[in-house]
């Protein structure tokens, strides 16, 4: 496998950018997630890996060998699409071998890889069957099969598994992680889904506007975003974002001078019910967590606890949070240093 | 606002049977979710309330009144498809008005329909624009609006997130339910994903293979899942459930569970101790319930660790004894091949049936 180096980036389309400036060093078998809303670079950037696409000015090294004017064929690095691209007339077997037999390479040359990759995603059970007749989850094996037995230099996945059903997507994210990690291959995979990118990700890029705002392991983003941007994408419910000065909450600390905004996760409030100055606006009951929105004057706050506490409408109740686990952020967004 | 009750309902396609046996009563302004994988008849269940489909058996009633001979134009059932079918040469405006304008609406009640659905779904701004270019979550707020404006007593909707992306899904889930409460319609919302269920419905039905499995509230549903499937469907990652075999002790019965270790003394219900127990049973648990303990009587080893931000799916065991836990990542964290001992709290547990997969005893 192959490391995989972007310098300085840049595309437009027309007058839109589409990239400005992005630096990416994606390390030899990593699991490498770019993550981001709709248009936001997220698909150029797998564009030019691949050579599809020619950026305005940057380079693309691949292993430190340079990219400019190799072909796509050349650098030999395979595309998982999002609507897999599997051929319907052909069984899952034909499928797979399809990329080798193009190749031309030797018949039992193609048997031997194609019976070590199948063994390995547990698939032989339905080589014998088209398309039509697999499951969701099972037509997504034969496409990563497809791309495997080519033994590419490294693995570009757009979006592989938004189509599949929620369970099936938990189960294929993880599948998709063991057989990276068994057959030692480099990825870069695109997700707007932040609950994928970090249980995929080694490293993970966040991306606004064709820009990279934080790249790094998901939970150092997770626990020490560099701008609220970054503290937005990831966490579901979001973290809550509060105005530095008369925020109903009791930060316990001094507050940076700088500071323009507080943020809390809303797995960090600790709710107390004793009649304090906040109310219970709603209640979303999920089983292993209580979502809570709170108001506070014109203030808005959700909180996640554990389990299934008793709570009603209306009730009022005070909030606190451990002064570490609060983030600041200056007039920009920026994340303050801890005073 | 109008009360739809589902008697014996069933469709037989050939010899293919797609729903069997329903009885479902949906109350006048009620959300409710047919939640089930594909397959399971819930959209089958759906068109034939809208009137597309036309059962082999059984009834269907609104406010008590058989509605099997009323053409689907005159059932007043809004619908929304996953692939929204908005018509693109239209303007946004244009698309959201033309139910009322087929109602005969007045201009000048259209247009304040219009306006206020657009506002409510913040279509506003692009209220002129033609519908071919805008964004797939703009289409399907799009479609939602378009269905939503003629107020129709009955709305259905068939799996309308699934083509929007992840962030998007978690506002309009909101934004959907507190639409439903303005409008108190009766609505009824086919899913795939138990968190849309759970999140939006007052209650969810539980369907799989043609058939109900079970009626209730989220959290009816998530504690005391009848059915072993309704279980593992509920809940993510869904309910543990191990093969076991019932033994004795000094202290009670309790359940072993082969390699994975025994289970504390189970906490029967007086309905489980006087049905009695099989020798053998599916022991399950809630992946939130697994309590790391050094004394604990249960162990698996760990053979993957999954950091989601505020949590921790840890993936046990291997060889068909196969659970996960979740934890908070406040705690020190397991590796994979550590073997991870913990608990479960006696009260937590759920047993069902290995024949049938029916949950023994009701709530233990």
């Amino acid at each position: 496998m192959a490391s995989i180096r972007l310098e300085n980036i840049c595309k437009h389309y027309g007058d839109v950018v589409a990239l400005d400036d992005v630096s990416i060093e994606v390390e030899d078998n990593a699991f490498f997630c770019l993550f981001g809303p709709p248009l936001s670079g997220k698909s150029t950037i797998l564009k030019i890996i691949l050579g599809l696409e020619t950026p305005d000015s940057g380079s693309v090294f691949i292993d430190d060998r340079p990219m400019n004017g190799v072909s796509p064929a050349q650098r030999n690095v395979a595309m998982v699409f999002q609507n897999l691209a599997l051929f319907p007339h052909m069984t899952a077997l034909q499928n797979v071998r399809f990329p080798l037999v193009e190749r031309k390479i030797a018949e039992d040359v193609i048997a031997a890889r194609v019976d070590e990759v199948t063994k390995k995603l547990h698939m032989q059970h339905i080589l014998h069957k088209p398309p039509s007749q697999l499951s969701g989850g099972e037509r997504q094996r034969v496409a990563i099969a497809r791309a495997l037995v080519r033994d590419p230099v490294a693995y570009l996945m757009d979006d592989p598994i938004s189509a599949l059903d929620a369970r099936l997507r938990e189960e294929t994210r993880v599948e998709l992680r063991r057989i990276q990690r068994e057959m030692n291959q480099t990825v870069i995979y695109v997700t707007h889904d932040q609950e994928e990118a970090m249980s995929v990700s080694d490293q993970m890029a966040i991306f606004e506007h064709g820009r990279v705002r934080q790249v790094g392991a998901p939970h150092d983003l997770y626990d020490a975003p560099a701008s609220t941007y970054v503290a937005e994408m990831l966490g579901a419910p979001a973290i809550n974002l509060m105005a530095a000065g008369g925020t109903a909450l009791n930060a316990g600390r001094p507050v940076p001078q700088q500071a323009v905004q507080l943020g809390v996760r809303p797995e960090h409030l600790r709710v107390l019910k004793d009649g304090g100055n906040t109310q219970v606006s709603a209640i979303e009951p999920m089983g292993a967590t209580t979502i809570l929105t709170l108001k506070a004057g014109a203030e808005t706050m959700k909180a996640a606890l554990h389990g299934q506490p008793e709570f009603q409408v209306g009730e009022s109740v005070s909030l606190s949070v451990d002064p570490a686990q609060i983030h600041f952020f200056d007039k920009n967004g920026d994340t303050l240093v801890a005073v | 606002m109008t009360q739809i009750a589902l008697s014996n309902l069933g469709k037989k396609f050939g010899s293919f049977t797609a729903l069997a046996q329903m009885n479902l009563t949906i109350g006048d302004g009620e959300f409710v979710a047919l939640l089930g994988p594909s397959g399971c008849g819930k959209s089958t269940t759906m068109n034939m309330i809208a009137g597309m489909v036309d059962p082999t058996e059984g009834d269907i009633r609104f406010d008590d009144r058989s509605i099997l001979d009323v053409p689907m134009s005159r059932r007043g059932v809004g619908f929304v498809f996953q692939n929204y079918a908005i018509f693109t040469h239209m303007s946004v405006r244009e698309n959201l008005a033309y139910g009322l304008r087929a109602q005969g609406v007045s201009a000048s009640e259209r247009n304040r329909r219009v306006n206020a659905m657009a506002d409510l779904l913040q279509l506003t701004p692009m209220l002129d624009r033609r519908a071919a270019g805008l964004s797939v979550n703009i289409l399907q707020r799009l479609a939602i609006g378009r269905s939503a404006v003629v107020e129709p007593a009955i709305f259905l909707l068939d799996e309308p997130l699934s083509n929007v992306d992840a962030a998007f899904r978690s506002v309009m889930r909101s934004e959907l339910k507190a639409l439903q409460r303005q409008f108190s319609q009766t609505l009824v919302y086919v899913t795939h994903d138990q968190l849309e269920a759970m999140t939006m419905a007052d209650r969810i039905a539980v369907m799989d293979h043609g058939k109900l499995l079970q009626v209730g509230t989220p959290l009816e549903i998530y504690n005391n899942p009848q059915d072993v499937f309704v279980a593992r469907f509920i809940g993510s990652p869904g309910m543990n459930i191990l093969e076991g075999t019932i033994a004795s002790s000094d202290e009670g019965k309790l359940v072993d569970l082969a390699s994975a270790g025994r289970s504390a003394p189970l906490a029967l219900s007086d309905r489980a101790a006087s049905q009695g127990l099989p020798e053998k049973v599916l022991f399950g648990f809630r992946p939130e319930q697994v309590n790391p303990d050094p004394n604990g009587t249960m162990a698996l080893p760990v053979n993957f660790v999954e950091r989601i931000g505020a949590r921790t799916i840890l993936h046990l065991g291997g060889d068909g004894l196969e659970a996960k836990a979740v934890l908070d990542n406040q705690i020190a964290m397991p590796s994979i091949g550590d073997v991870l001992r913990f608990s479960i709290d006696p009260k937590m547990v759920r047993l069902f049936d290995p024949v049938s997969g029916i949950a023994i005893g009701g709530d233990i």
